[in-house]
């Protein structure tokens, strides 16, 4: 890491992990809608029908791309679990002052985090969150699809209660999700990019990562960064 | 309106927009595919095509369809009248159904406790028992007519409908056959159902003989399983008891039966009356004519008890003998078409005949085969029962409603839901 | 071609962690599977319940045939008559009506 830094990149995201987030966009989004539509009961019968079938088209994206990816990148799942589910007092001190946002934001000036993986402490929450209720949001959305002729009917009855309470939740959720990586126009760039990031950007906001879990490409790559530049 | 004649009630059943989710569970259930409404868009109930059965009342998840006929406040008032005598006719589906309502066990039989229950709240009881075993001896004398004209080749002082006999308890089944295949009118038994023999046996032998009041007097509420019964009863034509005694100087109208409640307005009446049905004592009601009742009535309320009911009978007519054993199994049980074929031999001419009979019930999946076969002409029955709800009127869409639903017999959908 | 000079390490699952998504897999479809044969088994139960309540009061009951109900034989004896007499079609028997050619409001 002695050479010029500004030029020097971290894939950050690799091309499955992007695929999947493009999926759970192409996924969630629409279903998101429409489950909102579908809800509140908004516009006439063939509208709401069109919605409804919208939604289980997004549903069925979703839910491949889930089960796709955990069959085929296992190891980035499981890289994924460990990182939200490792606590450490670090976490602490970065929720205490919020990661720094709220100053940031509304005070316009910056602080000092305790230093972050690639995965920060409210993103651990978040990833918890999105971890149980995309799987109870899916589980309860194909009971509600496939199986309310033959199941008891308290059981459809709160399958429909939860799919709705973790449908609302999973929505403001990737509102807030969407506002924060638009804010942080970097993570944007990478996610939607090619996956790559400015060393001192991710040396900045994932410090821990950028020293442990990262490593210098091997060979050829550095003539095609030259080729690039 | 077509399907709906004057005076007849209308839209018993409706869909409640807000609860409704669009899941197309009730369309499944709906036997004459009434139900209009998009996958995902709120359904509504379509009156004409309607059959009142209730099924998608009782198995909706979310609690939508909803009964519209309300008439507590009407039978309490009767109640609280003086003049008036007012008589429950309890269905045989009752007795073991409403007890759920009251925290006890499924399937409790609760007879005792129910006339008791009635009686405190100021009911005479007319046990429907009473009049299945009527229904039986009408419907069953029909049908042996019937056998002995068409199959032994007696003349025949009645006018005869056709074979296969159909019976006529199930007010939905009745209303599906005038909505749907009116060709097989002349196969339905002419004999009424049992709440309408009922009331009619109310209103002239129970007014005159039994409780000595004026007809015009008795205010009959029947206590049925079934939505259907609050259209049957609105059916015009029932006013056979107005109609006698009209003959004998009469000038009043009414008809044979009032008004219905189902298993579940009768556990709200007992709760507005504040009758705690735990700790009602039980009243057998011995000497009352019309709670006497035999085993054969009291299994109305199951697919394939009327048949058997029947059966008991006719063998008992056609043979000279009692059946035994008197339980058939092979019309009972849950299976969707049951057969069976029983073997008389006439004590009159001594010639043999071999009966065949089927019995269906939970129609919207089981019942077109049948029908089909009788308006080809091919049927190979004699006599079929036909009751629209699954398992009978003990699954009927006035009674309880189990939040674990109760009939989903031999359910399955479609992968795609709009298709 | 993306052009970078870092990349994360690769991620190893461990034997534990394999085995560990393995088990709760398992364990969610074994239950999955025994729930859904569960309620397929207990989805006739109420009706059953009832049924069978219903052939109970038939088993104990002292009179098991229509025809030997002596207070519904007393009835056809001193006010109807017989099943099918006269009386009985007028006031025990109906007539159907074809639906299919009600018009508007009749």
């Amino acid at each position: 890491m002695a050479h010029n830094e500004i030029e020097t990149r971290v894939l950050k995201h690799s091309l499955p992990s992007r695929l999947f987030h493009w999926c759970l966009i192409l996924g969630f989004l629409p279903a998101a809608i429409t489950g909102f539509i579908l809800w509140l009961k908004l516009g006439n019968e063939t509208f709401i029908n069109l919605a409804m079938r919208i939604h289980i088209v997004g549903a069925i994206i979703f839910t491949s791309a889930v089960i796709i990816y955990t069959v085929c990148c296992l190891n980035l799942v499981i890289a994924f679990m460990r990182r939200i589910f490792s606590w450490d007092s670090r976490d602490l001190g970065w929720i205490l002052i919020g990661g720094g946002y709220p100053q940031k934001m509304f005070l316009g000036k910056k602080i000092t985090v305790p230093p972050m993986g690639k995965i920060n402490s409210g993103q651990k929450i978040f990833g918890i969150c999105l971890l149980f209720s995309g799987l109870i949001l899916m589980a309860s959305g194909w009971i509600l699809y496939a199986f309310i002729p033959v199941s008891p009917k308290l059981f459809i009855y709160w399958s429909n209660r939860i799919h709705l309470v973790f449908g609302i939740f999973m929505g403001l959720f990737v509102f807030v999700h969407i506002f924060l990586g638009i804010y942080n126009w970097g993570e944007f760039k990478t996610m939607f990019g090619n996956g790559t990031q400015p060393l001192d950007e991710a040396k900045d906001h994932n410090p821990v990562w950028v020293e442990h879990e990262i490593e210098p490409v091997q060979n050829t790559k550095s003539n095609t960064k030259v080729l690039v530049q | 309106m077509r399907g709906i004649r004057e005076h007849e009630l209308n839209g018993i059943i409706e869909v409640n927009r807000k609860a409704c989710k669009g899941c197309d569970s009730c369309k499944t259930f709906c036997p004459t595919s009434a139900i209009t409404g998009k996958y995902g868009a709120t359904h509504q109930i379509n009156s004409e095509k309607c059959i009142f059965c209730g099924q998608c009342l009782v198995n909706c998840p979310f609690g939508a369809p909803r009964d519209t006929v309300d008439s507590l406040d009407n039978v309490i008032s009767r109640l609280n009248d003086n003049r008036a005598t007012v008589i429950a006719i309890i269905a045989p589906a009752v007795r073991v159904a409403i007890a759920e309502e009251f925290g006890l066990e499924p399937g409790t039989l609760v007879t005792e406790k129910l006339y008791g229950a009635l009686k405190q709240a100021g009911f005479k009881v007319f046990d429907n028992n009473f009049s299945a075993d009527q229904t039986i001896m009408e419907e069953g004398s029909e049908l042996i007519a019937k056998i002995r004209h068409y199959m032994l080749g007696e003349s025949s002082e009645h006018h005869l409908g056709a074979l296969p006999q159909f019976t006529s308890c199930c007010p939905a089944w009745i209303r599906n056959v005038e909505l749907n295949y009116p060709e097989l009118i002349p196969n339905l038994s002419s004999a009424k159902s049992p709440l309408m023999m009922a009331g009619a046996v109310a209103k002239t032998y129970g007014a005159s003989q039994i409780w000595a009041v004026q007809p015009e007097t008795l205010y009959v509420v029947g206590v049925m399983p079934c939505t259907a019964k609050k259209f049957e009863v609105s059916r015009p034509e029932f006013t056979s008891a107005a109609d006698y005694w009209q003959k004998q100087g009469g000038t009043e109208h009414y008809p044979d039966v009032d008004t219905v409640l189902t298993t579940r307005d009768l556990a709200r009446l007992f709760r507005k009356l504040n009758i705690d049905f735990n700790k009602v004592s039980e009243f057998t009601d011995n000497n009352n004519p019309f709670a006497q009742y035999s085993g054969a009535g009291t299994i109305f309320g199951n697919t394939g008890g009327v048949m058997e009911a029947a059966l008991r009978t006719a063998y008992f007519v056609i043979t000279g003998q009692e059946l035994a054993p008197l339980e058939l199994t092979p019309i009972r049980g849950l299976k969707g078409i049951k057969e069976a074929t029983l073997p008389l031999k006439d004590v009159k001419t001594g010639k043999d005949i071999t009966l065949n009979i089927a019995v269906v019930h939970g129609i919207k999946e089981n019942l077109k085969p049948i029908v089909d076969q009788v308006i080809a002409g091919k049927s190979p029955y004699h006599f079929i029962e036909v009751m629209n709800c699954p398992g009978g009127c003990i699954n009927g869409g006035g009674q309880p409603i189990n939040p674990m639903g109760t009939s989903w017999i031999d359910k399955y959908k479609a992968m795609l839901p709009w298709s | 071609m993306a052009s970078y000079d870092y990349i994360e390490k690769t991620v190893k699952v461990s034997r534990r962690e394999f085995l560990g998504v393995l088990g709760v897999g398992a364990a969610v479809l074994w239950t999955g599977a025994y729930v859904a044969t569960d309620l397929i088994q207990d989805r006739t139960k109420y009706i059953k319940m009832r049924t069978a309540s219903l052939y109970r009061d038939d088993f104990k009951a002292t009179v098991r045939q229509s025809h030997n109900n002596s207070s519904l034989n007393k009835m056809y004896k001193s006010f109807a008559g017989e099943p099918l007499s006269p009386l009985s079609e007028e006031l025990f028997h109906t007539k159907y009506i074809d639906r299919t050619k009600l018009g508007g409001m009749s």
